[in-house]
């Protein structure tokens, strides 16, 4: 094999020696035909073509890992100042467009035509070669018409509203964008735009926290889905397509375990509030505008239930400061504008204001008792340190600088104590002992027993109370119920089992939030996909001197064609659907690349097909011609 | 078991019966070998007819729904070429290529959506049948070549190619033909793929062609394959051997396969896929 390959080569360049002494010797007339013949040959040659392929695709590479028609700042952001002007100069922002894009496909046309000649035998064979090389070309000069003579735009038209122009984009060599008006042959009015939507649909999305991995399970009630790669399975027990939660207060039992009462304020003409109050939980009603508080209080005996109606246990709201390298602590009640000096240590502090809701504008009187902070000017031996304490957020000075970072003040009982005027306890405690006690400016006013649904004033106070039920054992049941059949706000209620067991759950559809399984390593949420376009139309029509021509509903993949101009549906206003978004294209070369298209499409089902077919059948029929023939 | 395993498993059979026929050479492993392909064939079919149903719309307007197709006629393809040729290992190899296809599928977000309204348009159905048919032969066509790279080294008589492939019989040795006619046949169908999307382009968007990064992958695909069918006319005359050519444009091939893939599935890495109308994920 080896040795052969080299003879051959030997023998070649013989053949070349061989041509330069002839080429020598004879005249430069003929030396001047070989040259063009030389040309001829290499744009007919496979080579150049298969070249030309290769280049073009890595062209086309280029073309998309680069970014193109952006501005020259974009690039320079993207590659760097000095990269940036290579791609400006070379043209790789706009490949497609570029001169030397635009060369090699000249050349490429060149190559098609010439070997098309070249090769040209006339035989029906060579039907597929013939077509698919010059539909190329074909579909090239289709393109060519098109950038040469076809224009392309937009222009967004409002319902009832016509237009005669549309605006094309042009880009620059920078990069920059303008918008070039042209005007129309004739009016386009748009008559009406509807927008037709899906009907909304909904699914159930699961996400596993420690693989970031999200998956979509079918809403199918009573199918076990299991969560490919972890431990999670989810059934869905029910589905009900209009679903309420209701909520019921419950009492589970007589043992006082979670105490409750419903009480009513009821004012001079109606209620002015009501609501249950827990022992346990939020334990009393702030009625700001009355200056009252209302307050139950259950006592687990009947001692700490004596001591408690007859004194007043006020919570002092009071600030603590303290230097614990030194060994200092002191409280300080909350008094306003009043220096206090922290005996051991260098410190004096004054409290400048005091909030019940920190950030909140309205007056103190007025604020909800959210986030109660203190202002404390602290005088040192650096000088002078403003410093809000939050009685929320004991721990907010450990993660912001201070000046005097050994210094530690917290605050407690603003919210419990702020200054209402007048506050009614309801003491309840085993053994059906129950007192009512009003208390005014810290002081007991009256203390009364109570009993359900009976009502009672107090002094100097236009509202009565009234409790109207008492839980020992209060809970919250959840019920879902349907509210009608037809798809309003579906819920699901699943089961999801996982290394902790079970949990079950209603997930509604307009819940924004998931639900977490017991671990916080997986959710499920319930929701809906959103309304999904169908599709939208616009009712247009063609005027020409105040006459109606054509009237058509185009939509995407429907155009309005008239005179040379298509018309396509490509966007609408989004938020008001007042407009209807319309592309407006002309292209003279259409004809010319779909016969193109038609060339290719019959060149290489010929070529791979049909040619391979023929070929055998006539090399079967040369066969037989032989057999018969000997 | 969903219908998905089931597929998936068969396709493994399948591969493992090619695998026991590629030794024992019998008549029975034979029949069993595409038999199964052929079941697991109908299995993918039922997948894609059955998520045609539930969807409401052809299964093409996702990227697990093209590929579950694209599953289904690379088994299809490859089950033609069978009756053709005598394939011989092609089989397991064209059985674990669908396979994988299934399985890279499952990984995909499965969820039904209401169709958008460009898709709406008989052209994109003809254009993605032929081009699905298209990519199945190019995967069968990396098959082959990838066959005859592997087994090339170990054939003792290097350069010894007859010009076979008259009869069925087919050896190692011939795969490099056998690759050059899997992509003739499926040449025309990327073709025809790639005009239909343009007819449909110019449907949608007022424009048959608009260098988008889906358009321009397309067409390196198809000048890929293009420059792989000329080759041949241009090799023998740089005096390039035809053993050394046989390599050249099976590798040629697989570096093709490579870009199918990128254009299937990889343009969500480029930089411009951002602006473009039709890469999956992108909206």
């Amino acid at each position: 094999m080896m040795e052969s390959g080299k003879g051959k080569s030997a023998r070649v360049k013989n053949e070349t020696v061989g041509e330069e002494k002839k080429i020598n010797v004879n005249k430069s007339e003929e030396k001047k035909r070989k040259d063009t013949n030389k040309v001829w040959d290499f744009f007919c040659s496979v080579k150049l073509a298969v070249i030309i392929i290769l280049v073009m695709a890595v062209a086309c590479v280029l073309g998309t890992f680069i970014v193109q028609g952006r501005s020259f700042e974009e690039y320079t952001a993207r590659y760097g100042y000095g990269l940036a002007t290579v791609v400006r100069i070379t043209q790789l922002n706009n490949v497609f467009y570029s001169h030397w894009f635009s060369l090699l496909l000249v050349l490429l046309c060149a190559n098609l035509i010439c070997c098309t000649i070249r090769r040209w035998r006339n035989t029906f064979l060579q039907t597929g070669f013939v077509l698919t090389h010059l539909s190329l070309v074909l579909i090239l000069l289709g393109g060519v018409i098109k950038f040469q003579m076809g224009v392309k735009g937009g222009v967004n038209v409002y319902i009832g509203k016509s237009v005669d122009y549309f605006l094309t984009q042009k880009i620059d060599s920078m990069g920059r964008t303008d918008y070039v008006k042209k005007l129309l042959p004739f009016t386009i009015a748009l008559d009406n735009f509807i927008l037709e939507k899906n009907e909304p649909k909904f699914q159930l999305v699961t996400y596993v926290k420690d693989k970031d991995k999200q998956k979509i399970l079918e809403v199918k009630v009573g199918k076990r889905q299991r969560i490919p790669g972890s431990d999670y399975k989810v059934v869905i027990n029910d589905y009900v397509s209009d679903a309420e939660l209701r909520q019921e207060p419950v009492n589970e039992s007589d043992r006082p375990d979670n105490p409750a009462v419903f009480i009513k304020l009821l004012g001079s003409e109606r209620t002015v509030a009501e609501g249950w109050l827990l022992a346990h939980a939020n334990n009393y009603h702030d009625e700001k505008k009355q200056d009252l508080r209302l307050e139950y209080i259950w006592l687990p005996s009947q001692q700490e239930f004596d001591n408690a109606v007859t004194t007043v246990q006020n919570v002092d709201a009071k600030i603590t400061a303290s230097v614990p390298a030194l060994g200092v602590l002191q409280d300080y009640s909350l008094e306003l504008n009043k220096t206090f000096k922290l005996s051991g240590s260098e410190y004096s502090l004054r409290i400048l204001e005091y909030v019940l809701n920190y950030g909140d504008k309205r007056p103190v009187s007025e604020q909800p008792a959210n986030n109660p902070a203190v202002h404390v000017e602290i005088e040192g031996p650096d000088g002078v340190e403003k410093r809000w304490i939050f009685e929320s957020f004991p721990d907010w000075d450990k993660m912001h600088p201070l000046k005097y970072e050994n210094l530690k003040i917290s605050c407690s009982g603003i919210a419990k104590a702020h200054m209402t005027r007048n506050v009614i306890r309801v003491y309840q405690a085993p053994g059906g002992n129950q007192q009512l006690v009003h208390i005014k400016d810290n002081q007991i006013v009256e203390t009364m027993p109570w009993e359900l649904n009976k009502q009672y004033s107090f002094a100097n106070n236009d509202h009565q109370l009234i409790i109207a039920s008492y839980f020992p054992s209060f809970n919250i049941k959840q019920d879902v119920v349907k509210k009608s059949d037809q798809v309003g706000t579906p819920a699901i209620h699943v089961r999801i089992d996982g290394p902790r067991g079970k949990k079950e759950e209603w997930l509604f559809a307009n819940n924004k939030y998931a639900t977490w399984y017991k671990d916080n390593n997986f959710a499920v949420l319930y929701e809906s996909t959103g309304e999904s376009i169908k599709h939208y139309v616009s009712d247009l029509r063609i005027v020409k001197n105040n006459q109606t021509i054509i009237e058509k509903s185009i939509r995407v993949n429907d155009p309005l064609k008239y005179n040379g101009y298509a018309i396509y549906q490509s966007s609408y206003d989004p938020e008001k659907l007042s407009y209807s978004g319309l592309q407006i294209v002309k292209d003279p070369g259409i004809p010319v690349a779909y016969a193109g298209f038609a060339a290719l499409c019959v060149g290489v089902v010929f070529i791979f097909y049909v040619k391979p077919f023929l070929r055998k059948k006539l090399k079967k029929e040369n066969e037989v011609a032989e057999n018969e023939y000997s | 078991m969903s219908i998905v395993n089931l597929t998936l498993i068969v396709y493994v059979l399948a591969a493992i019966a090619y695998i026991v026929r590629e030794i024992w050479m019998s008549v029975p492993a034979k029949w069993t070998s595409l038999g199964l392909l052929i079941l697991a064939f109908c299995f993918n079919l039922t997948l894609v007819l059955k998520r045609s149903i539930e969807a409401g719309h052809p299964p093409f307007s996702n990227l697990y729904e093209s590929l579950i197709f694209y599953a289904c006629c690379t088994a299809f393809v490859y089950i033609i070429f069978e009756f053709v040729y005598d394939f011989r290992v092609v089989g397991a190899l064209a059985s674990v290529l669908a396979m994988l296809i299934l399985l890279y599928a499952t990984l995909q977000d499965d969820t039904i959506r209401p169709i958008m309204p460009a898709l709406k348009s008989n052209w994109m159905l003809v254009h993605v049948i032929t081009y699905m048919l298209g990519y199945a032969a190019f995967g069968i066509a990396f098959v082959t070549s990838i066959i005859y790279l592997v087994v090339k080294p170990f054939s003792k008589k290097q350069g010894d190619i007859k010009s076979g492939g008259s009869g069925k019989e087919m050896s190692v040795r011939n795969f490099d033909k056998l690759s050059y006619k899997i992509v003739a046949f499926g040449f025309p169908f990327l073709t025809l793929g790639m005009v239909t999307g343009a007819v449909w382009a110019k449907k949608a968007w007022g424009d048959y062609w608009s260098w988008d990064p889906k358009e321009t992958w397309s067409l390196i695909t198809w000048l890929a394959y293009l420059a792989y069918l000329h080759t041949p006319l241009v090799l023998p005359k740089m005096k390039v051997s035809k053993s050394k050519m046989a390599v050249i444009l099976s590798f040629w091939l697989l570096v093709c396969f490579g870009i199918v893939n990128f254009t299937f599935v990889g343009l969500n890495y480029l930089p411009s896929a951002e602006d473009s109308a039709h890469v999956y994920g992108a909206k």
